[in-house]
């Protein structure tokens, strides 16, 4: 477990530092480097690359979910860090928005919330990943996953096209493509 | 500017008074309005409450008798704008909120209907008032900062040209309270306002071009721009946001044609960089001494001290002093801070022209439950003790209403308006308040029952004043908070805050309140409880009416003088917005409210009741019985196919 555990967040380091560049003092490895795809980068948070991203990047989970200790950690973080006066105490969102509902402004993913804290967003959210080692940053995530308002990175297909569980699906949309005859145009 | 030649520029409130209802009684109907005119001023001097229209519901008390000013309180009404228009978000320097006119009054309220409305396309707290200058309306909305100007003399009042400044989108999340705007102040020609992203913008008023810009602030320090400017002359005064942030409060004056910056007073620090000096004489000695916006803090601290200046601004052209209120002191946690923290939660005398501090005065020494001062001031001569006072009027969020001699910053009264238990009295001699011991929050302990709460016994909302009746009117809120503060450390750009906060209705249940002030007693003359919170601003007018809106949606008429509810309309969001009343081109009198709830009106105390409404963002305009050009039944819009198919 432990050691899944550290595999794991070497392989998020490695993806995430290659996403931001790494600038200033991160000890790992340049970016040019990384045999990271293209495909990858253009995942994570960005709707353009939605089509052809290997379902694989989106799916990476939280090393530490459902760790009590690092949800604890991660909570003091919360508080340390600033995040409680924007998101509230709770969660339920103040300055920045809530992070204990399913509405997320951009994904509710774990390497999304991820991506949202190490990366910050442009409606005032700051960039933590110069400031947080990847570790401290999941620990982040796993205390926000405990809100319980996050996406299951299990569901991350389902999430990426506003599906939820258990809906009706019309038969046209089932998963095999339909014939090209069937489709005549708006 | 039509309007103007029915109102003498520098006529004395009262005259515009007595001139309107030669107005009023003509105002149905496009066609008989000219001739009506020209003789509505020979039949003002002759008037009398038998006068009426036959429209007018029989009985109806036009024009008003005079009624009984309670409190001996007068107000200067300059800049003595035309009483048609509404040029700044409290009308005039004094910050009356009051207009002369009288069309729409006691005895017709009740028909006010919408004329008209418009959808801004914009959501968050609406906080601004509209602003009337000629025919032209312009309305300015929360992030991102949009101006439109609304041709008033076209049915619908139709867009003539919208200005988009393009503020940072990173500003929005900087804003402690919302992504709002509380207003755009109109001089010269020009209309001048805050962006959110801290610039401060003047716009043409004909052409909707930008004229200049100018960087105030820096995001990276937290700081936002939210408040309405004041402009005076060829100066207009600004400041900044960002109390919970750590910036550095600050007022500035800036040059109306050029845009450039004039002066700068920070509000902590030295002496030097708070424009403080010979002449700054404090009434009382505790505020007296060397850089106490340094020394009243631990080393350093005052750096990210706030004191920021986001409510309003009101002057005096008598002494050519400006007034404004301080934010709280930064972090919010005042274990971390000891001292008086000035000049946090601070109300300021300034000389209009320099900058320097003529006096100050703190209302909640070493706050410690978020109260800023930031609350409106209203300038009046009023009765003291037997002798006129030139004094200002603050509602401070502390929930103590002051009295205090505007050129010598004493403390004539202090007299609780809402629930309160941080103070247990108020040592006039000293003119400190008397702490409760048992409500100062540390770290690590969690206290009950607080009051007010941090959204303060009155919120930014400016109050208004009639001179007809003496009183003072205004939405107050009973929230009361379980407090526990946490120690935090100071990130750029992030909270410098650690209060946690839920807050509950005080005694009573309701959270809201509007109430009648007679400032020279220091009491209620009735009030009005509202289940949500009374977070709008108010409109007092010559016909006796009063408006004010509440958290919910509901916009609202009140006779002046007896608290009866005359008139209710709910709107489609809730109303934080400020009203106001003008003529339009026809000379028919109508009022306007912004509806868009949002900004401290949508904390869970609020919004987790039944009947919270959703964001929106409309400016709805009513008039007697909803008339208005180019409208009603058998009235074709001027631009529509004179052939209908069916």
């Amino acid at each position: 477990m432990k050691s899944r555990t550290a595999l794991c967040s070497l392989f998020c380091l490695v993806g995430v530092c290659f996403l931001s560049g790494c600038e200033g003092g991160s000890t790992s490895p340049p970016a040019s480097k990384l045999p990271v795809s293209n495909e990858v980068a253009a995942t994570l948070g960005q709707p353009a690359g939605m089509a052809n991203v290997p379902e694989s990047a989106l799916s990476t989970p939280n090393p530490y979910a459902n760790d009590p200790q690092a949800v604890t950690a991660g909570k003091t973080l919360y508080i340390k860090m600033n995040c409680a006066s924007c998101h509230a105490y709770n969660g339920t969102g103040n300055m920045g928005p809530d992070l204990t509902d399913a509405s997320w402004r951009y994904g509710g993913l774990p390497i999304e919330i991820y991506t949202s804290i190490h990366d910050g967003r442009p409606k005032g959210m700051p960039a933590w990943g110069n400031a947080l080692p990847p570790s401290e940053i999941w620990k982040l995530v796993a205390y926000i996953q405990s809100f319980g308002g996050s996406t299951p990175a299990s569901a991350y297909r389902h999430a990426r096209e506003g599906d939820t569980p258990g809906e009706q699906v019309a038969p046209e949309m089932s998963s095999s493509p339909p014939p090209a005859s069937a489709s005549s145009g708006p | 500017m039509p309007a103007t030649k029915f109102v003498p520029k520098r006529a004395p409130a009262c005259q515009v008074a007595f001139l309107r209802p030669g107005e009023a009684r003509f105002a149905r109907g496009n066609t008989r309005l000219k001739s009506a005119w020209k003789m509505g001023a020979l039949l003002a001097l002759v008037t009398s409450a038998f006068i009426g229209n036959a429209d007018e519901p029989p009985g109806a008390p036009l024009p008003q008798p005079a009624a009984t000013n309670l409190s001996g309180a007068t107000i200067n009404f300059a800049p003595n704008d035309p009483g048609s228009e509404w040029h700044s978000p409290a009308r005039d320097y004094a910050n009356s909120r009051y207009s002369p006119l009288q069309q729409i009054n006691v005895g017709n309220v009740g028909r006010l209907r919408v004329a008209w409305t418009f959808s801004d396309g914009t959501l968050h707290g609406h906080e601004a008032a509209p602003l009337v200058v000629g025919n032209t309306m312009y309305v300015v909305t929360p992030f991102p900062d949009m101006l439109y100007a609304l041709d008033l003399t076209k049915p619908g009042g139709s867009i003539k040209w919208t200005f988009k400044p393009n503020p940072s989108s990173m500003a929005v999340g900087k804003a402690c309270c919302d992504a709002v705007t509380r207003g755009v102040a109109y001089a010269n020609g020009k209309l001048i306002y805050n962006l959110l992203d801290d610039h401060t913008v003047a716009v043409d008023a004909k052409t909707g071009k930008e004229v200049w810009r100018i960087k105030m602030d820096n995001l990276k320090t937290g700081a936002t721009m939210t408040m309405a400017p004041l402009v005076v002359g060829n100066k207009v005064f600004v400041g900044n946001s960002g109390g919970e942030m750590g910036a550095q409060g600050w007022v500035a004056a800036i040059d109306v044609n050029t845009g450039k910056e004039l002066w700068r007073a920070y509000n902590t620090g030295s002496d030097k960089r708070a424009l403080i000096g010979a002449d700054f004489k404090p009434f009382y000695s505790w505020m007296k001494g060397k850089d106490l916006g340094i020394n009243s803090w631990p080393a350093g601290m005052w750096k990210h001290g706030g004191a920021t200046v986001w409510g309003w601004i009101s002057y005096d052209p008598e002494s050519n002093l400006i007034y404004y209120g301080t934010s709280n002191p930064s972090p919010r946690v005042p274990a971390q801070r000891p001292g008086d923290n000035l000049w946090a939660t601070t109300i300021f005398a300034r000389d209009a022209d320099t900058g320097m501090a003529r006096w100050a005065y703190q209302t909640t020494p070493h706050d410690e439950w978020d109260y800023d001062a930031a609350n409106e001031d209203l300038l009046m001569d009023l009765p003291v003790g037997g002798k006129t006072r030139k004094v200002l009027i603050h509602f401070d969020r502390n929930a103590y209403a002051y009295t205090i001699d505007r050129l010598t910053g004493e403390v004539l009264r202090a007299t609780p308006f809402a629930s309160m238990n941080w103070s247990t009295g108020f040592d006039m001699k000293t003119g400190r308040p008397i702490v409760n011991p048992d409500e100062e929050p540390r770290p690590g302990i969690k206290l009950p029952n607080l009051c007010p709460s941090d959204l303060g016994g009155k919120e930014w909302p400016p109050s208004a004043i009639s001179p007809r009746t003496g009183l003072i009117y205004a939405g107050i809120l009973n929230v009361c908070m379980d407090l526990a503060n946490h120690e935090v450390g100071y990130i750029a750009s992030t909270p410098y805050d650690g209060m946690e906060i839920g807050r509950h209705p005080a005694s009573g249940g309701n959270l809201g309140e509007f109430m009648a002030w007679n400032p020279a007693t220091g009491k209620k003359a009735w009030s009005i409880k509202e289940k949500f919170m009374t977070m709008s601003g108010v409109l007092a007018t010559a016909g006796d009416v009063v408006f004010y809106g509440t958290a919910d949606g509901w916009f609202r008429a009140v006779d002046a003088r007896s608290g009866k509810v005359l008139w209710s309309h709910k709107l489609g969001s809730g109303v934080i917005g400020l009203p106001i009343t003008y003529l339009g081109p026809d000379h028919r009198q109508y009022v306007a409210i912004y509806s868009g709830v949002g900004g401290n009106a949508r904390v869970p105390v609020d919004k987790s009741l039944a009947g919270f409404p959703a964001e929106g963002g409309t400016l709805y305009v009513f008039s007697i019985d909803g008339d208005a050009v180019g409208m009603g039944p058998g009235v074709k819009p001027a631009n529509a196919s004179s052939s209908a198919k069916p």
